[in-house]
């Protein structure tokens, strides 16, 4: 992390007043071998992830170039990530490639992204290097024909959270923050160069109609299924959450009330010792009396209501597109 | 000391009879007490003599050791016995006091303190023992060396003459060890009284008292010549009688009986022997005694009492040839005989024996049936008393004797109007004698039938149920059923309406478990009377459905403890359904509201009602009605622990939670083993059932995440069956089940059946029942339906239409019962299709939600739990007034959890569950 806030420092000396970042520009390239590197070593709900690198231009963010982190097993656990990748850096150094670290990337299974891990790395990056990004690509969207990248960033309220560490229900409430503040996304445009542009342009004079038809694809009960499972399994976890939050706070109120009770009756008692002239009772920690029940942290129902809110809007999505696509399939029958 | 007063009693009962001046003996006092009072100076000498005998031999005993020792030169185990000695001859003062110092006792010290000193002397070999040993010595050199100051001048007188002591005591031994020459010896000189009572009086004497005061069992006497005792005991049977004799007398009563056998030939010989020495000299009073102890102290001397059977002939004279025998003196008897019952000494064996004999005696003189009824009465309680322990059972000879006497009791009761008996009549208020006013005892048939039902059932519980005694035990069983039919008339005219509910229980325990086959047979259509003679004999009498109902409506209409009318319904319900009269008995069991409180119930009662309620369900089953049979069953079975539940063994597992006291409880509520329910049909009966509604439920409900289990046992043994790696052939009963099931769901009904109902199964389960076929034909029809229940769910989806004709021939069912399937499950909504009329075809509607559709159904109600937490949240915070969710809507959520709850409840509310509508009704309705 030391190296990399150094190496952020020599470089990006001069942008200060990056704190708002209005725009991504991504380089095809980057989209591409994010790609393969999921097709390669990602299957089912396992999860790739790499490194982003690039440079901050103005107000904008472009990510030139990426390399993925590798996948390590259980034996060689000695394996060091940072070693890796500076090493990588240096090397793509070498040979004169953008080597300033802006944030990394992650695959998804069906959108389910938002959670604990995720906040924290994102967290430590942004502490370390202001302006990165977490880029999160979901291969099975993409498999349907359209490609789905999204970059994130915590908001500044978040990263406030979490550099206090203070996720008890009151540090929430005083920062005041909602699942929709949680996280802030950025623009993307994917920029080519010229180059291949010129190519894209010749490519298509000679290719054919593309035979697949992805993005017409009926059939949606399955990704719907898919969605609407992981959905519950959060909702269950949401209910357990609410449920263990509603125990604390009906526990805290009770002893509250108790509370209450014994210093009412120890100021009265008070009040009689004094009409009688003798010294008042000694004050005791009350406190130490009456520990408050531990609070549940609340960042994870956070994340969890963060998360619903995710699929939620993939449902919706997904189900207004095909919407139209069977409106389109019905229009085409009839023409028939 | 219990053999010596049998021998007594034996010798002096010989006597008796042949002594001509008997004096009858002062009444009034207690025997003990006489026995105690009888002579003061015999009594005390020999209270000193038997005490010192038994104090020296507990010296000589100590002493021998030590000299042992001496010659190994063990100088610790020296020490040891030395300060035994030094106390047991501390504890032994009063009697050295008066005698003296026992020779042998000083001959010791002195020996041993010259021994001492010798060794002492010796410094080579004091070098040569080891570490304790030489401590020993020390400490025991100074002990004695102390000790012995008190004893200088006896010790001198020893050294002086040291011969003469040594003979005495050689003396002393040889008296011990050779009881009968003693005994003769001393016969002689002691004039008064005979042999048998130098040995046995002495002892006889402080043992009583000891008992009499019921201090604590044995006092320091007993106790301390036990522990030698008992330790000598094993290698000492060859002793002398007298030895062995004064060692049994320490012994509490039991372990007098325990050795008792092995030296009772010995004992016997010495005896007769002694009796007959005995024979010419005698003092009335003596005799008296002995009488008072033959008929009293014959403790423990029940081998005895049996070995001599002539002799036990010839005891009962009881009273003085010339005594007028009337009903006073023989009043007087009883009560002296009774006295003695409960205490701790009292030979209980003698005791019948000697009441016995009383109503004999009563009988031959004529003294009315009052007395004898008395006699009878006392007779028969006291046989109960024989086993002083609640959980022992009779013997097989008591047994038969106990029966013998209510039925004669009975007899008598029944031939004399006039006798009035009850348990209120005051002992004073009693009329005994008086023939011309009707008699009135006290005592309580019914008590005593009661007692004796109870002393059945422990027979039967602990006679092995496999062996030819249990069915020889079981024979009996009619002649207890008999004794309380006679009971019954008798008291059906005498009794008060509740000693008549109170025997009218008894009847109907004994009534309701048996099957009728006589009535089951008539209602088959009399073909069994043109069978034979005997058939037609039987075929007579009263069904027991009758007797049973009118029994049981008299006790519901008089009986006022709750008690009573709670057995007799549950059994009257078990009769029902074991005659399969399935309406009668749901009828009843539902009336009754027995479910509602037989939580509160003794556990005797609740073993019952599971009974019924198991009898209940098999009686469904067998009338085919599947859910009925199912829910009966449920809670007994899904415990998994039915064996306890109906009182038909113990489970093993418990082992660790319960102690052994609780293990003899529960052991004491066991149901005989004629009474059992067959386990294995119960289960077969509940997992046949299960099968039947869950199949096609599982079906139904293939994709409802939500669904729940019918039967979780069920679905156990499902799971057991799919974890076999190996799938052979079914063997048990379980397995056959699981095949069936599996069949099942493919809607494969031929294949099911075959497992169901072959004969390896007819073997185990359905030859029990008593309509075999009836129940076999009513199991095929019932897997035809379910079969094609299951078969239409599981492939509706793959028909747009079938046939129905098809179906019928598929499932070998009539057209009309296919109809009416499959109209009821469309009815119900369980079955998405319509019936074409003309074409006899079913139509499906594919209206099944699909996978996402349930998928959404559950993120529907999932969500909905998740918004009622969320307000309870909101409630706390704003306090409670309804939040914006409708509570109706709330209670919605609940109501879907109904199913469950019905279940747990009482049979009565599952009831309505079921007739509510199908499971899925209940479940889609909600949504």
């Amino acid at each position: 992390k030391e190296q990399r806030k150094e190496n952020h420092k020599s470089v990006a000396g001069g942008m200060k007043n990056t704190a708002a970042l209005i725009l991504l520009f991504l380089f095809s390239q980057v989209v591409l071998k994010i790609i393969k590197h999921y097709q390669e070593e990602g299957q089912g709900s396992e999860v790739v992830q790499g490194v982003l690198l690039g440079l901050v231009v103005d107000d904008r963010l472009e990510i030139t170039n990426c390399f993925p982190f590798p996948q390590h097993t259980e034996d060689d656990a000695d394996f060091d990530e940072v070693q890796y990748q500076m090493e990588m850096m240096r090397s793509l150094r070498h040979v004169n490639i953008d080597h300033l670290h802006v944030g990394w990337y992650q695959s998804t299974y069906y959108g389910s992204f938002v959670s604990r891990a995720l906040l924290d790395s994102q967290f430590s990056y942004q502490h370390a290097i202001e302006e990165s990004v977490v880029l999160i690509y979901d291969p099975i969207k993409t498999a349907q024909g359209s490609l789905s990248l999204k970059a994130y960033r915590l908001t500044p309220k978040l990263m406030e959270i979490c550099k206090e560490k203070d996720f008890t229900p009151e540090g929430l409430k005083k920062a005041n923050i909602g699942f929709e503040h949680m996280f802030e996304e950025v623009p993307i445009v994917i920029k080519n160069s010229h180059l291949i542009n010129v190519l894209l342009w010749e490519l298509e004079d000679k290719s054919t109609v593309a035979d697949k038809h992805e993005l017409l694809n009926l059939s949606s009960s399955n990704h719907l299924e898919k969605s609407l499972q992981l959905l519950m399994d959060r909702v269950d976890d949401m209910s357990q959450d609410i449920v263990k939050y509603n125990t604390y706070s009906r526990n805290l109120s009770k002893q509250q009330q108790q509370k209450h009770q014994y210093l009412q009756r120890r100021q009265q008692e008070n009040a009689q010792r004094q009409s009688r002239g003798e010294p008042p009772l000694p004050e005791e920690d009350i406190n130490k009396m009456f520990k408050p029940p531990q609070p549940p942290p609340r960042m994870d129902t956070l994340l969890i209501a963060g998360q619903i809110n995710n699929y939620c809007q993939n449902v919706k999505e997904f189900t207004s597109q095909n919407l139209g696509k069977l409106f389109m399939a019905e229009a085409l029958q009839g023409h028939n | 000391m219990s053999r010596f007063f049998a021998t007594g009693s034996d010798s002096e009962s010989e006597e008796s009879s042949s002594a001509d001046e008997i004096t009858p003996k002062a009444p009034g006092t207690t025997f003990k007490q006489s026995l105690l009072l009888s002579d003061d100076e015999e009594d005390t000498k020999r209270v000193v003599r038997s005490a010192k005998d038994k104090r020296f031999e507990e010296l000589t005993n100590l002493i021998k050791t030590i000299r042992n020792a001496m010659k190994i030169r063990d100088m610790a185990k020296c020490l040891e016995e030395f300060e035994q000695l030094c106390r047991a001859f501390l504890k032994s003062k009063n009697i050295v006091d008066k005698e003296g110092v026992p020779p042998f006792y000083i001959r010791l010290l002195a020996d041993l303190e010259d021994y001492l000193n010798q060794l002492w002397e010796d410094k080579e070999g004091k070098k040569k023992m080891n570490k304790n040993n030489a401590k020993a010595l020390s400490t025991l050199r100074q002990k004695i060396r102390k000790y012995n100051r008190d004893y200088e001048t006896e010790i001198a007188a020893y050294k002086e003459n040291p011969q003469e002591s040594a003979d005495e005591e050689e003396e002393k031994e040889p008296e011990d060890s050779g009881a009968s020459s003693e005994s003769e010896a001393e016969d002689g000189d002691e004039g008064v009284s005979a042999k048998a009572f130098l040995k046995k009086k002495p002892e006889a004497a402080p043992e009583a008292s000891k008992f009499l005061k019921s201090a604590k069992g044995s006092g320091d006497e007993s106790t301390s010549s036990d522990e030698d005792d008992d330790e000598d005991w094993g290698s000492d049977t060859v002793d002398s009688g007298s030895e062995s004799s004064d060692e049994g007398e320490g012994k509490s009563a039991s372990l007098a009986v325990v050795f008792l056998k092995k030296t009772h030939d010995a004992d016997k010989s010495s005896e007769k022997k002694l009796g007959k020495k005995k024979k010419p000299k005698k003092k009335e009073r003596l005799e008296e005694e002995a009488e008072e102890e033959g008929g009293e102290e014959v403790e423990g001397g029940w081998e005895k009492v049996k070995g001599g059977v002539p002799l036990v002939k010839e005891k009962p004279k009881m009273f003085a040839k010339g005594t007028e025998i009337n009903t006073a003196v023989v009043v007087k008897k009883l009560n002296e005989i009774l006295q003695a019952r409960g205490k701790k000494g009292t030979d209980r064996a003698a005791q019948i024996e000697l009441l016995h004999a009383l109503a004999a005696i009563a009988a031959e003189n004529n003294l009315g049936q009052g007395i004898l009824v008395k006699i009878k009465f006392n007779i028969i309680a006291s046989l109960y008393d024989y086993n002083p322990n609640l959980a022992a059972f009779m013997k097989a000879d008591m047994w038969k004797k106990c029966l013998d006497c209510i039925d004669e009791l009975l007899d008598i009761l029944f031939e004399n109007n006039n006798i009035f008996i009850g348990e209120n009549i005051a002992e004073d208020s009693e009329n005994l004698g008086v023939s011309d006013q009707p008699f009135r005892v006290r005592g309580c048939v019914l008590t005593l039938v009661e007692r004796m039902d109870e002393e059945f059932t422990k027979i039967m519980q602990n006679t092995d149920p496999h062996s030819q005694e249990y069915v020889d035990n079981l024979k009996d069983e009619g002649r207890v059923c008999g004794i309380i039919d006679r009971l019954l008339t008798y008291l059906e005219n005498k009794g008060s309406t509740e000693e008549i509910c109170r025997v009218y229980l008894r009847r109907i325990m004994h009534t309701y478990y048996k099957f009728d086959y006589k009535a089951h047979r008539r209602s088959l259509g009399l073909q069994g009377e043109s069978k034979s003679e005997q058939d037609q004999e039987e075929s007579e009498g009263e069904d027991s459905a009758v007797i049973m109902d009118r029994l049981c409506k008299f006790i519901y209409a008089k009986d006022r403890t709750d008690r009573i009318r709670t057995c007799a319904i549950l059994c009257h319900i078990y009769h029902h359904a074991l005659h399969s009269r399935w309406y009668q008995a749901r009828d009843l069991m539902l009336m009754s509201h027995l479910q509602d409180n037989i939580q509160h119930a003794d556990p005797p009662v609740q073993i019952l009602y599971n009974r019924t309620m198991v009898q209940l369900g098999i009686c469904a089953f067998r009338q085919g009605m599947i859910k009925d049979a199912h829910n009966a069953l449920l809670d007994i079975q899904s415990s998994g622990r039915a064996k306890e539940l109906l009182g038909q063994g113990l489970l093993m597992r418990n082992m660790q939670e319960r102690n052994a006291e609780q293990e003899k409880i529960e052991k004491r509520r066991q149901v005989p083993f004629h009474m059992h329910i067959n386990l294995e049909l119960l289960e077969c009966v509940y997992l046949v059932s299960a099968m039947l509604l869950e199949i096609p439920y599982m079906a139904a409900h293939e994709f409802d995440a939500r669904r729940r289990m019918i039967s979780k046992q069920f679905h156990h043994q499902l799971r057991v069956g799919e974890r076999q790696p190996l799938l052979g052939p079914p063997e048990s009963m379980r397995e056959h089940v699981v095949a069936a099931s599996k069949a099942m769901k493919m809607g494969d009904w031929r294949t099911c059946h075959s497992f169901i109902i072959n004969e390896k199964m007819n073997s185990k389960v359905w030859d029990l029942f008593p309509e075999t076929q009836r129940v076999r034909e009513m199991l095929v029809r019932k897997i035809q339906e379910e079969s094609l229940r299951t078969y239409l769910f599981t492939y509706s989806s793959v028909y747009d239409s079938i046939s129905m004709e098809t179906l019928s021939e598929m499932f070998e069912l009539e057209i009309p019962t296919v109809h009416s399937i499959i109209s009821k499950m469309i009815i119900n909504e369980e079955l998405m299709a319509s019936l074409d009329q003309p074409t006899q075809t079913v139509v499906m509607h594919r209206t099944e939600p699909t996978s996402l559709q349930n998928m959404a159904l559950q993120l529907a109600e999932k969500l909905g739990s998740l918004v009622e937490n969320n307000e309870r949240v909101f409630d706390l915070k704003q306090g409670v007034y309804g939040g914006y969710f409708n509570r109706d809507q709330k209670g919605g959520y609940q109501q879907k959890q109904s199913y469950q709850r019905d279940q747990k409840g009482s049979y009565q509310q599952k009831q309505q569950g079921y007739q509510r509508g199908g499971y899925r009704n209940q479940n889609q309705g909600n949504y």
